[in-house]
């Protein structure tokens, strides 16, 4: 008997040598698949109900608006419409379809097809307004939108109730996208997990957890895409993610940590894309609770931090210290950067007359354990706040929390000061300071508003500026705005993290988009 | 006898357990539909959807009520995916079953392997092994073991591929029972069954690392009571050989100790599971719980944590029993 034990041990092991022998994946001979590496998977494949960065970037190479951004850039272009206009009053949007367009499912692109995927969103009886979706993109960024009419077999015409300068970057971004009006019919409910776009690639399979596979679509009206297949992998540890793509056993990667893209920027095997992203991290303070109510300690706070070491710090270089709560060159950003002043001597005089208050409870400083593009390492910014805070005589503790949990207590106000971003949706000034600063968005349960700041001057500006088309109009009611924010100080923003992707430098084509979705599509092998 | 005593006990577990999940669920901060509805909510769309899954009712009512759902095995969709709850473990629970029980039988193989050599003390440093690699293998973090493994056996030497369950390019074979080694072998694939076997062979070996240390170390401090080396002693003396005394005796005194470190070890493994499935990129059971947690999906999460703890309560309560038949000492058939 002992004797074959060894033998049955030669055999499993010549098995799994033989199984080793027969490998069969080998990417460098096989530049027809692109395999790109993510942290998680999808969601969901529905354009107007997720608000994950998988599902956005899977949805990026399968679906297409009516217009897009030019790429690498804010500007908007015509994409399935060839043209489109506007009404002088800013209340009517006309669209020609593009002619020629397929759905992956053959449906011809026109106006109606157009049509039905926003009337899907707006009309609770549509049978596509499906009951588990939340939609929750439409009552937010297109509220204003009354009607969308086929007024002409290609020729598409959007309502607004009241102008809407932020609309037409609304309609380039992935809650506007075009899906087939036979998807439902199809897949019934389930085309929530098979979406049916005009995009470059089209669904193949979804295997979860695990990857989505899209195969070249070979009908598409524009450019075509250089591989026949794009894998999106599900890599979820981050080490063995750099390992597969320093390996060759994937193309490309994103979720890097900053101590990586440090190591990754002299390795020539690996190009890394690397952007100020559309996104703020800040610091809300709850101006519901007592001490955050009082103004000096705010100013005395903002003086103590300095932000240009919190950036090296917290972003360890990928990203850049932040003046104001919105992304530079947007409109109504400051020509002075005068924000960014470190005063230890009058922070410490300011927050004197308080010291008492914190003496048996110090300061509790909320923020979430996970990364985040606008906080890689939440915590250890956390940790470096609490110390320039209490460098000034306040003490300070850190809680850190999950990041549903710390949206949770955000969101209901159940925090002292928060650490906290927000990532841009459609490149627009309003989405981010209507976000911080209107009054309706400071409503327990729901608020974007961590601060629960309510100024009815603030409401004013921002609501004019929303309907103002005249862009240097509107420019000067954000002036105002942010004017209004620097004396109220109700949040401090802290940093812009960078958009970072990693690829082996056997390819090329790729660009960073501003909004952070990903084209894959446009890359190439050099 | 013995497994109709315990029944009663049994039950008691079960409820003390599924109450406990359902409070501990109920008990993480955040409602899970306004946390879905994603970064911007309407109030409205959200208390209609609370009330559509029953949200909005008292915590016994929901109680009651997710029981006599789990039990008719309605499970629910998650709220992030829209999935059934019961066609995703159909999905990952075979990927998590199969590398537990490849990892188990691999850890019990070599964890008895050691001790029982050791106990025969042809070899001292075996002894040292056997004693030594419990504490290293209750230390060592799995995702440690996970990295460094991937280093070695992919990154250097090549031999394996970096994670995942099976090629992406290859064609899976028909799913029978959802175990891919099982299922290709079915199919008489051989070329689906070495692929999988070639994944299977790193997170296998991570995750054998922990029953490997319980089962040598358990195993060989009970063969180094007393009574049980005079055994050896006596049978070395009547001129059996190694071979004889291993199969013949130790092999079947060793049993019961390492029946109850599989019965024990059980949720320790499916703990662990989750981190070398994060490790390897796994699509099992582990992480998809996990993910369910972290993003409050609450009818997954509590449907799969009652089935993994009525499942661990289980598994302990029949190596009890199979260690009762086993130990005559301890009131057993034979």
């Amino acid at each position: 008997m002992m004797k074959s034990l060894p033998i049955l041990c030669l055999i499993l092991l010549s098995l799994v040598l033989s199984a080793c022998g027969s490998k069969s994946e080998s990417p460098q001979e096989a530049p027809k698949v692109f395999i790109f590496a993510r942290g998680s998977d999808a969601h969901k494949l529905d354009p107007a109900d997720i608000d994950d960065g998988e599902s956005v970037n899977t949805l990026t190479q399968i679906c297409e608006g009516l217009v897009r951004f030019k790429s690498g850039t804010l500007e908007i272009e015509p994409w399935l419409a060839e043209s489109y206009s506007i009404s002088e009053d800013g209340l009517i949007y006309d669209f020609k379809i593009r002619e020629g367009v397929l759905f992956h499912d053959g449906v011809k692109l026109d106006a109606e097809a157009a049509a039905y995927s926003f009337l899907r969103q707006m009309d609770p009886e549509h049978p596509a307004h499906l009951p588990e979706a939340a939609f929750s993109y439409w009552s937010y960024l297109y509220q204003d939108i009354v009607a969308v009419e086929a007024v002409a077999p290609m020729d598409l015409q959007i309502r607004l109730s009241k102008p809407n300068a932020a609309m037409l970057r609304s309609l380039a971004i992935f809650p506007a996208w075009i899906i087939s009006p036979k998807a439902l019919d199809t897949y019934g409910s389930a085309m929530q997990r098979h979406p049916v776009g005009t995009g470059p690639y089209r669904f193949k399979e979804w295997r979860p957890n695990e990857a989505i596979i899209l195969d070249r679509n070979p009908d598409y009206w524009a450019e075509a895409p250089a591989f026949e297949r794009l894998i999106l992998k599900v890599v979820p540890d981050n080490t063995t993610r750099l390992l597969q793509l320093k390996s060759g056993t994937v193309h490309g990667m994103d979720g890097l940590q900053p101590t990586e893209v440090t190591a990754l920027r002299g390795d020539p095997s690996v190009t890394v894309y690397e952007e100020a992203g559309l996104n703020v991290g800040y610091m809300a303070f709850n101006l519901e609770m007592e001490r955050m109510a009082i103004h000096d300690l705010r100013q005395a706070i903002a003086l103590a931090i300095d932000k240009q070491s919190f950036a090296m710090v917290a972003l360890e270089g990928t990203g850049r210290p932040a003046s104001y709560p919105l992304p530079k060159g947007f409109l109504g950003y400051p020509d002075v950067e005068d924000a960014m002043i470190v005063d230890l001597e009058q922070a410490r005089t300011l927050a004197a007359p308080y010291k008492s208050l914190f003496e048996q409870n110090p300061l509790e400083i909320t923020v979430m354990n996970a990364p985040r593009p606008y906080l890689p390492d939440p915590v250890t910014a956390a940790t470096f706040v609490k110390g320039q805070i209490e460098a000034i005589g306040i003490p300070a503790k850190v809680k850190s929390v999950d990041f549903k949990t710390h949206l949770d207590l955000l969101r209901n106000g159940e925090f002292e000061v928060g650490l906290i971003g927000w990532v841009g949706d459609n490149g627009d000034t309003d989405n981010f300071l209507s976000v911080f600063f209107g009054s309706w968005a400071a409503v327990k349960g729901t608020a974007t508003n961590y601060s629960f700041y309510r100024n009815d001057e603030m409401d004013e500006l921002l609501l004019t500026a929303r309907q103002t088309v005249d862009s240097a109009e509107r420019g000067r009611l954000y002036e105002r705005a942010l004017a209004l924010w620097k004396r109220d100080l109700p949040l401090l923003p802290l940093c812009h993290g960078n958009n970072i992707v990693a690829l082996s430098s056997q390819f090329e084509g790729f660009t960073l988009q501003k909004i952070g979705d990903l084209r894959l599509s446009e890359v190439r092998v050099k | 006898m013995a497994l109709l005593r315990k029944i009663p006990f049994f039950l008691a577990l079960y409820f003390f357990a599924s109450l406990a999940i359902f409070a501990a669920i109920d008990a993480i901060p955040g409602d899970p539909v306004a946390l879905r509805f994603g970064k911007m909510i309407d109030a409205e769309r959200v208390a209609l959807e609370r009330e559509r899954l029953g949200l909005d009712r008292s915590w016994p009512e929901r109680y009651v009520l997710s029981q006599q759902q789990f039990l008719a095995g309605d499970w629910g969709r998650s709220l992030s995916s829209g999935r059934e709850t019961t066609d995703d473990f159909s999905l990952f629970m075979p990927a998590t079953v199969e590398l537990s029980l490849c990892a188990m039988l691999l850890g019990i193989g070599v964890g008895l392997s050691v001790a029982l050599f050791a106990a025969l003390g042809t070899k001292p440093w075996l002894a040292r092994v056997a004693s030594g690699i419990g504490s290293i293998g209750l230390v060592v973090p799995i995702f440690w073991i996970g990295i460094l493994l991937l280093v070695v056996g992919s990154l250097w030497l090549g031999w394996f591929p970096m994670g995942g369950r099976f090629d992406m390019a290859a064609i899976q074979p028909d799913r029978v029972t959802g175990l891919f080694l099982l299922d290709a072998l079915l199919a008489g694939d051989l070329g689906a069954f070495s692929v999988a076997l070639q994944h299977m062979v790193l997170p296998a070996i991570c995750l054998s690392v922990f029953p490997a240390a319980s089962v040598a170390s358990v195993t060989f401090s009970r063969l180094q009571e007393p009574e049980l080396q005079a055994f050896i002693v006596a049978l070395r003396s009547k001129g059996y050989g190694t071979a004889r005394i291993l199969w013949r005796h130790l092999l079947r005194i060793s049993a019961g100790p390492t029946i109850t470190v599989i019965g024990t070890s059980f949720g320790a493994l499916l703990g662990g599971a989750f981190l070398t499935e994060t490790v390897f990129s796994w699509p099992g059971i582990g992480r998809y719980l996990v993910n369910a947690i972290l993003a409050r999906d609450v009818f997954v999460a509590q449907n799969l944590l009652t089935f993994l703890v009525l499942l661990v309560i289980v598994v302990a309560f029949v190596s009890d029993v199979i260690v009762l038949k086993l130990d005559p000492k301890k009131g057993g058939s034979s």
